[in-house]
């Protein structure tokens, strides 16, 4: 996928957003977005994910399918969230055990029915992520995923944009909170006053990006931790089980060591 | 597009702002037939223009209640010419329930006089409804936020295209094809008698034409914004 010289503007007189951006994002590539408050990212991630339209120039070879996480999730809508998830995997075309599998990996089961006014922001980040996924992505734009999601929630984001990867799908994801270290092997994209600034080097490998390529069934199998690995070392699933007071903690010193924490079951 | 048709509905009724505009139905329908019977093509005449503004701001009170976010998803599932279209699917469909309850309340209350030609009356009731219907939503559709932006800007379009409406549409007004023939149907409904065909011919072609160029704009213009 190419932006080909991408300007973009909110208004006519408005000043420009963003000026002339000029980047290709690989298949099976994943490009993280920094930047300050302000700088543009959720505005080139709208535009990547063809929801704006660049006032010049344009972006190419954008793939059929893709999935935008917005920032903030539209939670003001009359429906519970299993009862929203069910008409957007109508509206597209997702096949029916998509919900339930999306549902539980993104440990909603006990969220199903409650109303999306009354979901916590993170549930609703949830949800929003889910909707998503309904369908395989040829490309996953995250605005601001981590935002709002706890610890084990959190952990899920990393495998979630390795399978989309390892399926030669293209993932963009933007981060002001530093949580890039949970994406190993991304190449990173600095939006400032309004240009890209683009490091072509991946970002150093602080563990192994791997893909892992969950099923639902298996990701859901048990509380299970991979151990880290160099790349080219095999890697064995350890499965642990702890209580759930201390799930989050567990999960954070596991990540902490440098292990892959591959899925949580409540 | 069914599904997002029935998503935009469903968000629409169950969030509870089909309420206003279902309460200013009953208010007009009250004061259309409260004064005693009248024959059907006149009653439904002056129902079909009354309930012209209603129809408008039910469609851009049902295209407005979808935040704006959940607007952009809708459109990146379905795809853009798909997305602007369920919501006018949408609102004919809840704007045809209105004119299928407004043309069947007043025999609840024997509000129309059946003693002479009530087959053709009825008939041209329901003309005069359809041919009011896809305007309204024609109007209400280029007032919604996803055209005009901003609330104030969208209830000015709708009061301004309301008014423009009921003035431009007068006899002797000096440009009535600048809006649809709402007015003109009513009148001509209200003459004793059934009307030419040539007459109807020309007030169908006259709707058809003013709302191929409205959806052409609405088209347009959401075409640009997302």
């Amino acid at each position: 996928m190419r932006f080909e010289q991408v300007w973009f503007r909110y208004a006519r007189r408005a000043d420009w957003t963003l000026r002339a951006v000029e980047a290709t994002v690989e298949p099976g590539s994943t490009v993280v977005i920094l930047g300050r408050n302000g700088a543009g990212k959720s505005t080139l991630l709208q535009l990547a994910a063809g929801v704006l339209r660049p006032g010049r120039g344009a972006v190419r070879g954008r793939p059929a399918v893709v999935g935008w996480v917005p920032e903030r999730f539209p939670a003001d809508q009359p429906f519970t969230a299993g009862d929203y998830l069910r008409r957007m995997a109508e509206l597209r075309g997702a096949p029916e055990p998509a919900v339930g599998h999306w549902i539980e990996r993104l440990l909603l089961t006990e969220h199903v029915g409650t109303r999306l006014t009354d979901l916590s922001k993170g549930t609703a980040q949830k949800v929003g992520l889910a909707q998503a996924l309904l369908v395989p992505p040829g490309l996953l734009v995250l605005d601001e995923p981590w935002e709002g999601l706890d610890s084990v929630a959190r952990t899920l984001i990393p495998d979630i944009v390795a399978e989309v990867t390892a399926a030669g799908g293209m993932v963009l994801v933007s981060d002001h909170r530093g949580e890039i270290t949970a994406l190993p092997g991304a190449r990173h994209w600095t939006v400032s006053e309004g240009t890209l600034h683009i490091t072509e080097s991946p970002v150093p490998l602080s563990a192994s990006s791997a893909p892992t390529a969950l099923s639902g069934a298996s990701a859901l199998s048990g509380a299970s931790a991979l151990s880290s690995a160099a790349p080219g070392e095999d890697e064995v699933i350890v499965e642990v089980a702890v209580r759930r007071s201390e799930a989050d903690r567990a999960v954070v010193a596991l990540r902490a060591s440098g292990h892959r924490v591959l899925g949580v079951r409540g | 597009m069914r599904p997002l048709t029935a998503m935009r509905i469903a968000g629409f009724v169950r969030g509870g702002r089909a309420l206003a505009p279902l309460i200013a139905v009953l208010v007009e329908l009250g004061i259309i037939y409260g004064g005693g019977a009248s024959p059907a093509a006149v009653a439904y005449g002056y129902s079909a223009a009354a309930l012209f503004p209603v129809l408008a701001w039910l469609t851009k009170l049902l295209l407005d209640t979808e935040p704006d976010v959940q607007r952009r998803l809708a459109r990146l599932s379905a795809g853009p010419a798909r997305e602007a279209t369920a919501g006018l699917l949408a609102a004919l469909v809840l704007s045809l329930a209105v004119c299928v309850a407004a043309m069947a309340a007043p025999w609840l209350f024997n509000g129309i006089d059946t003693s002479k030609d009530l087959g053709a009356g009825i008939a041209l009731g329901i003309l005069a409804h359809l041919l009011a219907v896809p305007p309204a939503i024609a109007v209400g559709a280029l007032a919604s936020r996803a055209v005009t932006g901003s609330i104030r800007l969208g209830l000015t379009v709708l009061v301004v295209a309301a008014v423009l409406v009921v003035v431009l549409g007068l006899s002797g007004s000096f440009a009535p094809w600048l809006v649809p023939p709402v007015m003109a149907t009513a009148r001509v409904l209200n003459d004793p008698g059934v009307p030419p065909a040539g007459e109807l011919a020309l007030l169908t072609g006259w709707a058809a034409a003013w709302c191929a160029v409205a959806f052409a704009g609405y088209g347009w213009l959401r075409r640009a914004r997302s």
